[in-house]
């Protein structure tokens, strides 16, 4: 008889003890469509984002521009909507500006690592500050505001019961999800995380997939600053401050590996869905606040042990099997 | 008019508290320690009215947010008649090391004044006391450093008081009765935590009112979505909100709205910024604690100004002199009382 293969469902299980645990501390406010409604809705932002930041971990780099690349894409599509005349139209055309945007410094990201050969740290911790400055200088250092329903539609509207920024969420995680298993370009990616010199070696376009990588981060970092402006409905040089690091938690609690080659989108779509459960479960049992950060990480620390923990005997197994034919031939 | 009225009773109440602490320092008994008191600061008179060259630092910890965009406008419309003064403006993003060494930058250049937006009261006192020492005057807006750093003044809104009167606004709202939440900021800041005490200590005389729960946003108006989502899931009967700031009063009237309930619940903020008053008169908020933060940007260049150009240092103090801003009740039957030049 095929033996049960725990590793492969140990991240839903976790969602399942998640839920199972709090239906029976909060039943009447846990268990509902509307509470799931916004734990989704609160993680989507996050989610969008670490849809396309999983492929610059997948190719070992790292992007921490994340949350001043989302400030100040949020701000271009707010300005531009304004500059217009506040009507869809011009939603539309801020929309596709801000989306070119983040394509754009993704590009030139790609393009300054992969030619000058400067850690993607650097770079990143670079443009960090440029488009820190740039939302800045738009926006006079000020909030700007946003009330048009055309944009806030983009946040707040819903659609059977779930906001629009949940299916963005939904229908990123696909592309991704798509492009990474189902393509030839999704191979390559691993494979340049694996060993770029082999990939070389191989023939695949090293350059250009890295390149490709940086723009789909950068692209979806733009969405993920148009959805936040959208549901605040305000852009400023602090829109989406402390994102950086929320996303790259999500994809390690997810399993994505920071040295690339090792992780998937349904993983790091669970790091972001189990951070939500959490703020969603402390809040709605009154921890307060100076006992949250506490309980979070020793949380969080248990559940990637046990993820870990089903990984590694799924990894002996495995050697044991691969010994045992050796030994056999 | 109403302007006026306040910078006049502020610009009194300053002089008043100044004079006292002047006043009580001069009565002091021993005049060697007087003496030893007043050999500790370098300071320079100078005219800032007639066209000797000034130089005013502005130190925020988050130069983004409204309120610190009000304050640098102020300090800016005060200073920008004289073309010999020169105002500098710095952000800390929020990190009190970050201040710490800006201080050290501005003392080094010589600045005549700061203005600085403690972002840790503890952490900066010693960057205070050594400004104040070199003859610079610190002017702190609204955050303090530690009580006993004595410096040339301090301009702030109310806090404790600007709970309470919100508490008793909301009570009145509510018919002193129902299920109410707070939405906290970062525990911690004096301000706010006062803030947060006002309301409470006043909430707890409607017996009939209960403070349900209590979450922290962080200031954030995204996270101020995430938790009254929260609360609205978890307390089918919340009837009002409480949040420190605006822009999480904002993010709960928001959620408020998502939820179908805009108007239903009984959203308070403080602060007074533009967007929550257009939510007062769209009905999305129930009020707020309005303070002009122009004019308190405008107070504190005033006394930073006075100071440089008096021949008094802090020395003679035995107490920071603090001057407090009028604050404003504001709902939906006076919002429209504030003009637009007094929304910032």
């Amino acid at each position: 008889m095929k033996e049960f293969n725990w590793s492969k469902y140990s991240k839903p299980l976790i969602l399942v003890a998640f839920v199972v645990i709090l239906s029976i501390l909060r039943p009447k406010a846990f268990l509902s469509l509307n509470n799931f409604s916004n734990v989704l809705w609160s993680v989507s932002v996050i989610g969008i984002m670490v849809c396309g930041t999983i492929f610059v971990f997948l190719i070992g780099g790292i992007d921490l521009s994340i949350a001043t690349l989302c400030a100040f894409t949020a701000v271009v599509v707010v300005e531009i909507t304004h500059l217009l005349g506040d009507t869809p139209v011009a939603v539309c055309v801020g929309v596709v500006a801000a989306l070119a945007v983040g394509a754009l410094a993704g590009a030139v990201h790609g393009l300054i690592i992969t030619t000058f050969h400067i850690p993607a740290f650097l770079v990143t911790f670079a443009t960090q500050s440029i488009f820190l400055g740039l939302a800045m200088v738009l926006t006079n250092n000020k909030i700007v505001s946003c009330t048009v329903p055309a944009f806030t539609a983009i946040g707040a509207m819903k659609i059977l019961g779930f906001p629009l920024p949940v299916y963005f969420m939904l229908v990123m995680a696909v592309i991704s999800w798509f492009i990474l298993r189902k393509t030839v370009y999704g191979r390559y990616v691993y494979a340049v995380g694996g060993n770029s010199m082999a990939s070389a070696i191989s023939g695949i376009h090293v350059k250009g997939v890295s390149i490709g990588c940086y723009v789909l981060s950068g692209l979806t970092t733009a969405l993920g600053g148009i959805v936040l402006a959208s549901m605040t409905q305000q852009a400023s040089s602090s829109t989406g401050s402390g994102y950086t690091n929320d996303v790259i938690t999500a994809g390690v609690i997810g399993g994505v590996s920071l040295l690339g080659g090792e992780g998937t989108v349904p993983g790091a779509i669970f790091g972001a869905v189990l951070m939500g459960l959490l703020n969603n479960g402390l809040n709605l049992m009154s921890v307060p606040s100076t006992h949250a950060g506490l309980v979070k990480g020793l949380v969080i620390i248990v559940a990637v042990a046990f993820d870990a923990m089903q990984h590694a005997d799924q990894s002996k197994k495995k050697a044991r099997k691969v010994k045992k034919r050796g030994e056999s031939v | 008019m109403m302007k006026k009225a306040i910078a006049l009773m502020m610009t009194t109440a300053m002089l008043m508290s100044m004079t006292a602490g002047i006043v009580s320092a001069d009565r002091r008994e021993d005049p060697a320690a007087q003496t030893a008191a007043a050999g500790e600061s370098s300071k320079q008179r100078l005219d800032p009215y007639a066209g000797d060259e000034i130089k005013i630092a502005y130190i925020a910890h988050d130069i983004g947010t409204p309120n610190n965009q009000g304050w640098k406008e102020g300090i800016e419309r005060e200073c920008g008649s004289w073309s010999n003064i020169k105002v500098d403006s710095y952000g800390a993003e929020e990190k009190a090391e970050n201040q710490v060494q800006i201080m050290t930058d501005c003392i080094n250049q010589g600045y005549n004044a700061i203005i600085l937006q403690c972002s840790d009261g503890t952490a900066l006192a010693p960057s205070v006391r050594q400004a104040e020492e070199a003859g610079i005057p610190v002017i702190t807006v609204n955050l303090d450093c530690s009580s006993d750093t004595i410096h040339s003044a301090l301009v702030m809104a109310v806090d404790y008081d600007a709970g309470r009167m919100a508490a008793e606004k909301m009570a009145e709202q509510l018919g002193e009765e129902g299920d109410i939440a707070i939405i906290q900021g970062v525990p911690g800041l004096t301000r706010t935590d006062n803030l947060e005490q006002g309301f409470r200590d006043t909430i707890a005389n409607y017996p009939n009112i209960n403070i349900v729960d209590a979450q922290s946003a962080s200031f954030q108006k995204d996270t101020a979505m995430t938790v009254m989502n929260s609360f609205l899931q978890s307390y089918e009967n919340l009837k009002g909100v409480f949040a420190i700031n605006d822009a999480m009063a904002e993010g709960a009237a928001l959620a408020a709205e998502s939820a179908n309930k805009k108007g239903e619940i009984c959203i308070w903020g403080a602060d007074g910024e533009k967007d929550a008053l257009a939510m007062i008169e769209s009905g999305d908020m129930a009020g707020t604690i309005y303070t002009n933060s122009w004019d308190e940007g405008s107070t504190a260049a005033k006394i930073a100004l006075l100071m440089i150009g008096s021949e008094y240092s802090y020395t003679c103090l035995t107490e920071t002199p603090k001057v407090i801003m009028e604050p404003i009740v504001v709902t939906a039957e006076n919002v429209g009382d504030i003009a637009e030049e007094d929304r910032w």
